[in-house]
């Protein structure tokens, strides 16, 4: 008897709040990213959210992709998470261009283009030098930012779209010759996404 | 009258009532899961005195029997009733000899595992740490709460957070904000809403004087509560804030408009802290490094088959400082604190962590070494009194 009323004295004592202050060790703030200012914050799960076991049930959910191949691309397969999959080739190399979806900001732009850096073989950026190499475009009327990377054998020509709470993925990653002579069918590629759009 | 009262309260016939009335509230329970999904269902019906069952909507015949509503005792009302009536029995009946000392070894391991549930409901705090691949991490969020936060980050070597809880936030009261000049006063909270330009749903006129909500033109539209198991709630406040010399503005605070944003500030003379809305954060005095994450999978498939991170532990005093491997069901109590893998994300390069503080965590294994022991004992002198009467034969 004694201990219930202890206990429902503690239930009713633990529920009353308060504001507190404390100290906490300087904190440096995560490297933010500038919004281009034609996009709103989209009620979006944060970037830290993820959670893979369910990956592939979002990958499906993300809704259907529709473009037009570019002359000369070979399609490959969708497997898995991609959704979309195509080999091109020339006499100076091969590249391969993806296109992935994931729920959330997966981690914010600097940290996906560091990725994609890292991958061949350029250092990690920093958060000023973003400029130098990507630039805002429209795909599938939404902003999206195209990122151009260019590296002494490989080279990566891309885009990160966040669209209602996933983001997109489009990748042309392969021999740096290969990749620059197709930049303009990436981009053609890129003006040719429809994606499936219930938000609007 | 006394009498009477003891004599329900010890009575067996009780007990079979509540463990019957338990078993209907645990079948019910479990079908409202469906509707509710585990974390308000384990509130309704568990952490509650009274819950009451609704017939579900997918049921059929939902248009004619839409109104039926089955109140029944929730959990803490029965395993209070469970606590009173055991110990009752125990007092009112119970002789201790050495014969039935298994029996009382198990009633008193029941009697702790009912209290210990009951102090993990109350104390225990769960909450994330997500961590990336060389980098640390001191602090843990809560996914389900959230704080409205003033910073003042005028120290070179410190920052001062001023945390009020959202259940503070309440239209029109004002709060003072403890250790600094200011108080606050909420024009409006929203536990869940959109937040955007979007021109459709119906926002609210925006009350906002200042930062983001003023610079960006964002409007708010409230939306429902959802208890979805892996969605969060944009928690969202029209915030003023008031100084000794009068109103400084109202801020549009919510848990999206975080890190990725520019800080709000609210400047007063010289000074000036960062206003924020957002997960409720612990603090620790130490920092885990994910020095490595490692993840397989099922060949040939994207099915995890087991993960494990490899952590470093930076205290305030190094000699606490440990390396730890964490893995499924193999969590690292440190400091109190107990560090599950909970998931992964980014890659393969973020690793995160459940971080639940129970200070009754030991209590269920010892109630359960207890209730074994007490079973040993009964059990045994029941088989050595068998054995004997049989050689006596």
């Amino acid at each position: 008897m004694i201990l219930l009323a202890a206990a429902l004295l503690c239930l009713s004592a633990c529920d009353r709040a308060q504001p507190t202050t404390y100290k906490i060790p300087k904190e440096v703030r995560a490297a933010t990213l500038p919004m281009p200012d034609t996009v709103a914050p989209t009620t979006t799960a944060p970037s830290n959210m993820e959670v893979l076991p369910g990956m592939q049930e979002a990958a499906n959910e993300a809704g259907e992709i529709g473009y037009t191949k570019p002359a000369g691309w070979q399609e490959v397969a969708a497997s898995g998470i991609r959704k979309a999959n195509f080999k091109v080739g020339d006499e100076s190399g091969s590249a391969e261009i993806t296109v992935l979806t994931f729920p959330g900001d997966v981690g914010g732009r600097l940290a996906n283009i560091n990725r994609w850096r890292g991958q061949i073989g350029l250092a990690d950026a920093a958060l000023d030098d973003l400029p130098a190499y990507t630039v805002g475009i429209d795909i599938a009327n939404h902003r999206a930012l195209y990122v151009r990377l260019e590296g002494k054998t490989q080279s990566i020509l891309g885009a990160l779209l966040p669209f209602h709470g996933n983001t997109w993925f489009f990748k042309m990653l392969g021999d740096t010759n290969t990749v620059l002579a197709n930049e303009t069918a990436m981009q053609d590629f890129l003006n040719s996404i429809v994606l499936e759009d219930h938000a609007h | 009258m006394m009498k009477t009262l003891i004599h329900f309260f010890s009575s067996l016939r009780l007990t079979v009532v509540l463990l019957g009335l338990s078993m209907m509230l645990i079948f019910f329970g479990t079908l409202a899961q469906v509707e509710t999904g585990i974390w308000e269902t384990q509130k309704i019906y568990f952490e509650s005195f009274i819950a009451v069952w609704a017939y579900p909507k997918t049921w059929i015949a939902y248009d004619q029997l839409f109104w039926f509503r089955l109140p029944m005792p929730g959990g803490y009302l029965l395993g209070g009733m469970l606590l009173i009536n055991l110990l009752a029995a125990h007092i009112t009946r119970f002789k201790f000899t050495i014969k039935k000392s298994g029996l009382f070894l198990i009633h008193v391991g029941l009697i702790l595992l009912l209290v210990s549930e009951l102090m993990t409901d109350i104390l225990s705090e769960e909450s994330q740490m997500p961590v990336d691949e060389g980098s640390r991490s001191n602090f843990s969020q809560e996914y389900r709460n959230n704080e409205l936060v003033l910073i003042d980050r005028s120290h070179a070597d410190l920052d001062t957070v001023h945390s009020i809880p959202v259940s503070l936030l309440k239209a029109g009261k004002e709060v003072n904000v403890p250790d600094s000049p200011l108080s606050i006063r909420t024009v409006n909270y929203y536990p869940n809403a959109q937040i955007g330009r979007a021109t459709d749903g119906k926002p609210v006129k925006s009350p906002a004087t200042k930062g983001a909500a003023v610079k960006m033109g964002i409007v708010v539209t409230p939306a429902a509560v959802t208890y979805a198991e892996n969605e969060i709630n944009t928690a969202t406040a029209y915030i003023e804030v008031l100084s000794p010399q009068g109103s400084l503005g109202t801020w549009l605070v919510s848990n999206v408009i975080d890190d990725r944003f520019p800080p709000q500030l609210v400047e007063l003379g010289e000074k000036s802290w960062e206003i924020a809305l957002r997960l409720k954060r612990h603090y620790y005095p130490f920092e885990i490094e994910l020095v490595d994450f490692s993840h397989e999978k099922y060949p040939g498939t994207e099915i995890p088959f087991n993960f494990s991170s490899e952590i470093m532990v930076h205290h305030e005093n190094s000699s606490k400082n440990q390396k730890a491997l964490i893995y499924m069901n193999h969590p690292l109590r440190y400091e109190g604190l107990t560090f599950y893998q909970a998931s992964f994300a980014n890659d393969d390069r973020t690793s995160i962590f459940q971080v639940v503080r129970n200070p009754g965590w030991a209590l269920p294994y010892i109630s359960v070494l207890l209730m074994g022991a007490g079973m040993l004992i009964q059990f045994g002198m029941h088989f050595f009194k068998f054995l004997n009467k049989r050689t006596g034969v």
